[in-house]
């Protein structure tokens, strides 16, 4: 007989034999295409690797090398850029537009749920083709407004233009995802009960007082999510800038973001050991942001408890 | 004095109404134009101002797409890709939270949990390398299936359906089912199951939704252009022949009709997918 504990575990092991059919499909992929290969980049990351030759090991001289490239200091520039700003607009503007539609909207409430969610249907990439509908230099809508405002036409290169490719990159995931945070600020705002209002209302108690000392606390754990969501799209972007720059990085790699020179360090450089490396600064990033707000968000509920 | 101030509440609030309107057109004008140029001749959509309504010339520019590349192609790719996915994808999802949902005192069955949880929050970026050598090594290059059998394990899948059987369905029916001599996963085929539809419907749709929109790993994985899914199809169509943008902007609205359909018919359980992450 084999002694206690043992013994107990295998029993229910037996007992919940249906678990372990019930998990072994999940499980079985998610060991061979989820887990392993984030090992095998654990390994690649420390090796010099063409996918041809033989790896071979290098210690952290990927590492190294990643922060000595200078296309890779840029491109750590303009992804903090895009993910800053794209998360600070996407979730300030999907807060106030749930606010807004849930307690001052007075007709059409169910075209303001649905309208600023269609944008979420289309594709980044085929986002990205409408929007160079608006902003190529040549019979782009923009300068075709522009030419016929100052009245000499204008063929302004928006998208090759070095200053303007990043903020055209952020405007475009503030379109396509705006309307995703509305729908998560009013899915909380309707778990909000109703009489703690009524109740603060009878007491006088003002609009924005309301506003931000009842519904922006009770808001605090959305926009957590909110937050946390967007960091973790943002630090990896990849599909929007890749088709608004036709997959060049802009000019002087003015949009490349750490997500685009990971796929040109491995799949056009074939440096699958530099890209690998890349992949876990990538990673590093999300961790510490992640920390980050969850540290924040303790010290804002402990001030607001 | 009250009359008086709901009615400057009223006013207050209409104008708010009518920015928001104003708003909203920001967010579907993009749209609404892509329907438009795709019916216009390429001098119609040059000219100054630009056309506001649709026009005529909607089969010429079908025909232009037509001559450069077979335009349902990478619809019917992107079917051939999502379909068997969300299907394989939501079946395994179902039964790993299921498994997860009933038996919490089964060993293994924390850790489990809070891998899967863990791994919402691993960037996908971290696997992409390993995951093209990995395809390259079983010779699955330019196949369908890296983008639909390594797919099928969905962290956020697992969660969901976790989260969602936990909450519907009641512990209660478990032992009333293996009173009846219920065996193995019989329970989860005739009685979870079909309780649990509209949770199904929901990760169903999401999932549809996001693997047509995908990009990164069928670019990553899809040489051959008539294998291409949509958004591959149009980004190389929009670089190749951006100088005829109506026949370009006819192909995006076509690879956009079937999302948008998709939406239509299923709107509550696709919002319901997307809350499903924040109401915890």
């Amino acid at each position: 007989m084999a002694s206690g504990h043992a013994g107990k575990t295998l029993h229910r092991m037996r007992r919940d034999n249906a678990f372990y059919l019930a998990i072994a499909p999940f499980l079985v992929v998610f060991l061979v295409f989820s887990v392993f290969p984030v090992i095998f980049s654990l390994y690649l990351g420390f090796n010099r690797w063409d996918g041809f030759s033989d790896p071979q090991w290098v210690g952290f001289e990927n590492y190294a090398r990643a922060l000595r490239d200078p296309v890779f200091q840029k491109a750590i520039g303009n992804t903090i850029f895009m993910w800053f700003w794209s998360t600070v607009l996407t979730v300030l503007l999907a807060l106030v537009i749930a606010v807004l539609v849930n307690d001052y909207v007075a007709f059409g409430k169910s075209y303001f749920r649905m309208v600023f969610l269609l944008p979420l249907l289309v594709a980044p990439a085929i986002a990205a083709i409408v929007l160079r509908m608006f902003f190529s230099a040549n019979g782009g809508i923009v300068n075709l407004l522009s030419g016929a405002m100052s009245g000499t036409p204008s063929y302004f290169d928006w998208l090759g233009s070095e200053a303007w490719i990043k903020p055209l990159v952020v405007l475009l995931v503030i379109w396509r995802w705006t309307g995703w945070y509305i729908i998560i600020f009013m899915a909380a705002l309707q778990s909000i009960p109703r009489d703690i209002y009524e109740a603060a209302r009878m007491d006088g108690v003002g609009r924005w007082a309301i506003f931000s000392r009842i519904t922006l606390p009770l808001l605090l754990p959305a926009i957590a999510f909110a937050t946390i969501t967007a960091t973790l799209g943002g630090l990896q972007m990849f599909d929007e800038p890749y088709v608004l720059t036709q997959g060049m990085g802009g000019t002087n790699n003015s949009a490349t973001t750490l997500g685009m020179y990971l796929f040109a360090t491995a799949f056009t450089r074939l440096n699958f050991g530099l890209g690998s490396a890349v992949s876990w600064y990538i990673f590093a990033a999300v961790v510490i942001l992640t920390l980050v707000y969850q540290a924040g968000l303790k010290r804002l509920r402990g001030a607001s408890a | 004095m009250m009359q008086m101030l709901r009615n400057r509440e009223k006013r207050f609030n209409l104008v708010i109404t009518l920015v928001l309107l104003a708003l909203s057109i920001f967010f579907i004008l993009p749209l609404y134009w892509t329907a438009v140029f795709a019916t216009r001749t390429l001098n119609e959509v040059f000219q100054f101002p630009p056309p506001l309504w649709f026009g005529d010339n909607i089969v010429q520019n079908y025909r232009n797409i037509e001559a450069v590349f077979p335009p349902f192609r990478p619809i019917l790719n992107s079917l051939i890709v999502a379909v068997p996915k969300t299907i394989g994808l939501v079946l395994v999802s179902a039964l790993a939270g299921y498994g997860l949902a009933r038996y919490t005192r089964a060993p293994g069955h924390k850790m489990i949990l809070v891998v899967t949880f863990a791994t919402l929050f691993f960037p996908p970026s971290l696997a992409l390398i390993p995951f093209f050598l990995q395809m390259n090594a079983l010779g699955w290059l330019n196949t369908y299936w890296p983008l639909i059998i390594p797919a099928l394990a969905s962290g956020f899948g697992v969660v969901w359906m976790y989260t969602y059987i936990g909450s519907t369905v009641p512990k209660e029916l478990y032992e009333a089912s293996e009173m009846d001599g219920a065996k193995g996963l019989s329970t989860f085929f005739f009685v979870v199951l079909p309780i649990i539809r509209p949770g199904l419907a929901a990760l169903s749709v999401w999932t549809l939704i996001s693997t047509w929109n995908d990009f990164q790993i069928p670019l990553v994985v899809l040489s051959d252009g008539s294998k291409f899914t949509v958004p591959l199809a149009l980004t190389t169509l929009s670089t190749t022949h951006y100088s005829d943008m109506p026949a370009v902007m006819l192909a995006t609205l076509m690879g956009l009709v079937p999302v948008f359909i998709l939406f239509g018919l299923l709107s509550r359980q696709f919002i319901a997918g997307l809350t499903a992450g924040s109401v915890k």
